[in-house]
């Protein structure tokens, strides 16, 4: 599977950027003077839009100034009782406004609703991805630590920190960040060397993605792959940076804090359960002089036999699975295996299932133990089955072994034809203890010298002893979250051509030559990244705070002064406003990498603070309005347009974090999915907390361009598609929530039915209907209910857009 | 509407006047958009046969392995595949008999659709780059194996638009048995925007609210929807000349004609008896009723204009019970399996020709990859083969009767003028008068292409 050719025309991009230092992104950030009695922001903006002969618009009314500041701060439009107050209050509007971002800045729902742009940005989802796409049910703690991190104002630096080395810095969710990205399942990859590698290669790729597109805005994860054609020293810096990550693996780590101290305490008490059951159940099984368990790979001895032919009558399992065994062995004196094919033995049995791989009964002899390189013997059905190896000639035998397959053998008995023809019993298990995983029921246990009361009760010893000791088990292990763990690097070697088979030469960690040197340079586990992280947040780093400064005024005006926001390289495009950007950077470090203070200063300026009215001058120069001449209205983004309509409707749930709601049948799994038509107050929950599956675009809101985790999506497409219509206006959810709406507005406006309308207006869109709005809703609610007048509004511009 | 804000259709206007990006108008995004070159097709149905389709089984037939039948395969005694060991060489388990004037072999697995071996293309010599279902499907419908990469269908559509204003541009048929493995992998739109995504529906499962909910009167509606587009008209007059508010009138204006249009195409009532019975939708098994039916919903979908119809036949995995996965039973399976896919698809090639639409109607047939000409070890089917598979085209501007390519004296590698999905991919772009090369999208810093960077039309089978 070479496909890692793929990627040149990345590689070309790069090799062009590497050759060209010069390029703006990799230069120290420069800080302008900017004039003292002018917010900085209008500054660096009146300037571009006075070269093009441009000002600013107008400040838009307050009406407008509130909704957009409530959604794209929170993401809920504001209350009504919110609404009246900025109308009536007495200070300037500048005044008035700088106190409404505080309040929204401090409300938890802004963490809500900026922490899903970052998530986004990583393509972060709760399934694997690929094919099987399963679950990662304990995923669910990083978006809660993101969702955090941004309600409490966590130093962009320190958020960088976290999410390299959160096991260091005590932050274990946040190593969520390195493995957002899809893997393979063991189970998925295939036998062979080559596989692995690629497996393991595609794993570390999928890390090296989500930290230079994420924190550095580069594509260096193309780089993958190299032609001869281009530099190598390209390649050198993929392999510098995938060393970094080379004691990385995916999976669950313990996440340390209150509950994890919690069950550390309870262990002792957990263990002294255990050992105590297992001492009880320990004197029973001496009182009835009964044998230890069954191990999982068991050898039965005896008298030495002369046989012909040897088999296994298996009558139960110990959880009722079909029969199986891996491999079966049987030892000569001289302790030599005869049961082998290669040495003429014969197997047959009383079946084998038939599956995608073999389960054939020649599986027993094929002399190979190895789980990943041969396959087991499984009987078609559960119940009793045997299995039979016939030797070419008479073999003394004094002992044997199984290898559990896919179940364990509970009761059994294993049987010699001697050379006489007569079958004798060698082995049995009417003296064995059960194991402790040993799950049937008392009456289908049957032991030597026991009565059926005996037997119940040293059953029931059994299953308390296994409750027990999976307690144990829980509490030893930690509460669990879905993060990258650490252990000794493995050795990073360059490929050629991103070939894993064809290794070169062995490289230490590293960072692109442009970007400066990791120290130490011999760093190991965890050092490696630590290393990376103080690099990161340098203050005169040219990228980390430029790249996060372009993220934030990107939310806030639908683009960003780079609109390539994870691609700085020169595939990017140059920002519109390089001295504001290099402005902004500078003074994010300055205040401490606070983003709530970039916000404060980015929505106080007067740019945010104009009107979004078009006037025909401006638009004939700059149509789209890059250089700000007004504030670009747009559409809210899905997770607005859904947690609004269960805002205005009076349904939206405020409970915060947890395990996420469902969209579908499923949480995770091959295929198959449906969508829920409908939900109840868990499901109207803010959507940041539904549960993310990879690749299945969610029913209504996907259309509206809410992406499905597949890519990084560091900018979102903004679709106007008649699906979006058909759903809004037809679905059953968007239909319950307009009636819940209804019902809302009957109660809160009182009977007069044109201000229920009013009413119902200013909910959806913060604002009063003009007479010609509130005739066409007037005339729909006398003549067909509230209810249409509802649906209606969740459809219109006005409630749609961030004005 | 398609949804770029302002700035994105800015650049891509700039672009246009350099490239042959398509130029998109935000209020009618499927409008017909010009081919690079005359083109021979106007239209695509590609019929996708999920779960790997067994090529020694149906269309590459190889005399050698019924020869050889129970030997190993020589110089791969002991392969390991995917799944594990193989067996020994496994000869076809239906009879092959020569088709058509042109003699063409082909198994009695699919006697009708080998009726018709002189209207087809066959490629013998398709290789993937993945032996694992899911990548193998993006690979053959993305041109990629990894996830989350644009759909053929919607390339195409975000090229070419469409000819039907009332129907969606891109319709993907799902088997009446379910999804296939890599879902809506197949249909998405990836990074181009989602107007150009494929709609899912089928025979069995209609467009997805598209209608009214049933406790609104349709005066109920219709009051509502002019009460909405008052609302609208009003916004608008305070944004004079927003391209994106005039593309949500527009968008409004599109779904209440699919409302009243869908229905009409998507009834089969009108179709006489004699249609039903030549796809055999008349059948009592549900299933191959159901996807002869799917067959003639994207009969009435192309004649009515819409540009790419995804026809599905087997769905996710289920060791091979409702796909082409046949590891372990495939003589059973696929007996059950051929039935369902046999008659309608001929029924469907030729009632396409009847009716003229073959001219400028291309016919893909395709799967993610074929099948090992041995049996795995220990169970009585045959493994995943990605190093050599067959697909077929039928229709516009493709030479009727021929084979490209050839795999070994086996089926088990391709062997002569090997092929990749990329350049069945060229090719089928070439067939709609496209340049593979020229139809880019700029995301996440590269010009990304449906061929990525490879990709060679194959110029022997254009007529």
């Amino acid at each position: 599977m070479n496909y890692f050719r793929t990627i040149l025309a990345f590689a070309f991009s790069l090799g062009a950027l590497a050759a060209d230092k010069t390029h703006w992104s990799f230069q120290p950030v420069k800080r302008a003077e900017t004039a003292t009695d002018i917010h900085p922001v209008d500054f660096f903006v009146r300037k571009k839009l006075g070269e093009k002969g441009l000002q600013l618009s107008p400040m838009a009314d307050r009406h407008v100034l509130l909704r957009r500041v409530t959604l794209d701060l929170t993401g809920l439009p504001p209350t009504v009782k919110e609404q009246e107050n900025f109308r009536a209050d007495k200070r300037t509007t500048a005044k008035a406004f700088a106190m409404v971002v505080d309040r929204l800045l401090a409300s938890p729902r802004y963490g809500e609703r900026w922490a899903q742009h970052w998530l986004d940005v990583i393509r972060w989802a709760e399934t694997v991805g690929f094919e099987t796409n399963i679950e990662r049910p304990v995923a669910w703690h990083y978006r809660d630590w993101v969702i955090a991190a941004f309600n409490r104002d966590l130093p962009y630096d320190q958020f960088i920190r976290d999410q390299l080395a959160g096991d260091m810095t005590g932050a274990d969710a946040a190593l969520g960040f390195l493995v957002s990205g899809p893997a393979l399942q063991p189970g998925q990859i295939g036998r062979d060397e080559e596989a692995m590698r690629s497996a393991r290669q595609d794993e570390l790729d999928e890390v090296i993605r989500t930290v230079s597109q994420g924190m550095l805005g580069l594509t260096i994860g193309c780089a993958r792959c190299h032609d001869h054609k281009f530099d190598p020293i390209l390649q050198k810096d993929y392999y510098g940076m995938q060393a970094v990550f080379a004691g990385l693996r995916y999976g669950n780590r313990r996440l340390r804090g209150i509950e994890n101290d919690d069950w550390t305490a309870k262990v002792p008490a957990a263990r002294a359960k255990v050992q105590q059951l297992h001492a009880e159940l320990e004197a029973m099984r001496k009182k009835h002089k009964l044998r230890v368990p069954l191990l999982s790979v068991q050898t039965e001895t005896f008298k030495p036999v002369l046989v012909n032919s040897i088999r296994m009558k298996i009558a139960a399992t110990i959880n009722g699975r079909a029969a199986s065994i891996y491999e079966f062995e049987a030892w000569t004196p001289e302790k030599k295996n005869v049961a082998l094919a290669s040495t003429g033995a014969v197997p047959s049995a009383s079946s084998f299932a038939l599956a995608n791989q073999t389960r054939h009964f020649e599986n027993l002899t094929d002399g190979s133990v190895d789980r990943r390189q041969s396959f087991p013997w499984v009987s078609a059905s559960g119940g009793p089955a045997w299995f039979r190896i016939d030797f070419p000639k008479p073999v003394t035998l004094q002992s044997v072994t199984w290898h559990n397959g896919s179940s364990i053998p509970a009761d059994y008995i294993i049987e010699v034809m001697r050379s006489d023809d007569v079958w004798q019993t060698v082995a049995h298990t009417m003296d064995r203890q059960p194991r402790i995983d040993d799950t049937r029921a008392p009456d289908k246990v049957k032991l030597n010298g026991l009565d059926a009361a005996q037997v119940k009760t040293l059953t029931a010893q059994i299953s308390q002893l296994r409750a027990a000791q999976a307690e144990l088990n829980r509490l030893s292990a930690g509460p669990q979250t879905f993060a990258a763990s650490f252990k000794e690097p493995d050795t990073t070697w360059l490929l050629r051509r991103g070939d894993p088979m064809q290794r070169l030469e062995e490289l230490s960690p590293s960072i692109p030559d442009m970007l400066g040197k990791l120290q130490p340079k011999d760093a190991t586990e965890p050092a490696r990244r630590l290393a990376l992280a103080r690099h990161l947040t340098r203050p005169d780093h040219p990228l980390a705070a430029r790249v996060l400064v372009n993220r934030v005024w990107q939310k806030h005006f639908g683009a960003g002064l780079v609109d390539t926001p994870s691609d700085f390289g020169k595939m990017g495009n140059a920002p519109t406003h390089p001295q504001l950007l290099d402005w902004l950077a500078s003074e994010f470090v300055r205040q401490g990498w606070s983003i709530k203070k970039l916000h404060r200063l980015i929505v106080t300026s007067r740019t945010y603070m104009q009107t979004n009215r078009p006037n025909a001058h401006a638009t004939r120069i700059d149509a789209d309005a890059r250089l700000l001449w007004r504030y670009p209205p747009r559409r809210m983004e899905a997770e607005a347009i859904r947690d609004s309509m269960l805002f205005v409707a009076g349904k939206l749930n405020l409970k915060t974090g947890g395990r996420g709601f469902d969209f579908f049948n499923q949480r995770g799994g091959l295929s198959d999915y449906h969508p829920k038509e409908t939900f109840e107050a868990d499901g109207w929950r803010r959507m940041i907390y539904a549960h993310k599956i990879r690749m299945q675009a969610v029913d209504i809101f996907g259309a509206f361009d809410c992406p499905d985790a597949g890519q990084m999506k560091p900018r979102r497409t903004r679709s106007i598609t008649p699906v979006q219509s058909l759903s809004l206006l037809n679905s059953p959810f968007a239909n319950r929530q307009a009636g819940f709406f209804a019902e809302r507005v009957r109660r809160e406006a009182g009977e007069d039915p044109g201000f229920q309308v009013k009413y119902a207006f200013r909910l959806a869109t913060s604002r009063d209907p003009n007479p010609r709005e509130l005739a066409a809703l007037k005339s729909l609610a006398e003549q067909h209910g509230l209810e249409q007048v509802c649906r209606v509004l969740f459809n219109t511009s006005s409630f749609l857009m961030i004005p | 509407m398609h949804g770029f804000s302002g700035v994105a259709l800015a650049a891509m206007l700039a672009e246009y006047a350099q490239s042959a990006t398509p130029r998109i108008d935000p209020t009618r995004p499927y409008a017909p958009r010009p081919t690079h070159f005359t083109p021979k097709a106007k239209r695509v149905i590609e019929i996708f046969c999920s779960g790997a389709l067994s090529h020694v089984d149906t269309f590459d037939y190889k005399p050698e392995l019924i020869k050889r039948h129970g030997q190993p395969l020589p110089g791969n005694e002991r392969l390991v595949s995917f799944q594990g060991p193989n067996g020994n060489l496994t000869k076809p388990l239906w009879d092959f008999k020569p088709r058509g004037q042109c003699g063409k072999q082909v198994s009695e697995l699919v006697p009708h659709i080998g009726e018709l071996a002189d209207e087809l293309c066959f490629f013998h010599s398709l290789t993937n780059r993945s032996n694992t279902h899911g990548p193998a499907e993006n690979f053959m419908n993305t041109g990629f194996v990894f996830d989350g990469f644009p759909s053929m269908g919607a390339w195409i559509n975000y090229a070419l638009g469409s000819e039907n204003q009332n129907l969606p541009a891109f319709v993907a048929i799902e088997d009446p048995r379910g999804m296939p493995q890599s879902g809506p992998n197949n249909w998405a739109n990836g990074f181009l925007p989602a107007a150009f995504q494929g709609t899912p529906f089928s025979s069995t499962k209609p467009i997805r609210f598209l209608e009214r909910p049933k406790n609104i009167t349709a005066e109920e509606d219709t009051a509502a929807r002019s009460a909405l587009r008052a609302l609208e008209t009003e916004a608008q007059s305070a944004f004079p000349g927003d391209a994106n508010l005039a593309a949500r009138i527009a968008s409004y204006e599109l779904a209440a004609r699919m409302q009243l249009t869908v229905p009409e195409a998507a009834s089969l009532r009108a179709e006489p008896a004699h249609i039903h019975k030549l796809y055999g939708a008349d059948s009592d098994d549900r299933n191959r009723a159901a996807f002869a039916e799917n067959c003639i919903l994207a009969r009435r979908l192309v004649e009515r204009g819409v540009r790419f119809v995804q026809l599905f036949n087997g769905a996710y995995a289920s060791g091979g019970r409702i796909n082409w996965d046949g590891h372990f039973k495939l003589k059973e399976q696929y007996d059950v399996h051929g039935r369902i896919l046999d008659q309608p698809v001929a029924g469907l090639l030729r009632d396409l020709k009847q009716r003229g639409l073959l001219e400028d109607t291309l016919v893909v047939f395709a799967t993610e990859f074929g099948r090992m000409p041995m049996f795995q070890a220990g169970t009585y089917g045959r493994d995943h083969n990605p190093h050599g598979f067959t697909a077929w085209l039928a229709g516009a501007g493709v030479k009727g009767g021929m084979s490209y390519g050839a795999t070994d004296e086996f089926g088990f590698s391709a062997a002569d003028k090997v092929i990749t999905p990329h350049d069945f991919h060229a090719t089928i772009l070439h067939l709609l008068g496209l340049d593979h090369e020229k139809l880019t999208f700029y995301h996440n810093g590269i010009q990304r292409r449906l061929t990525d960077v490879h990709g060679q039309v194959i110029r022997d089978i254009l007529a």
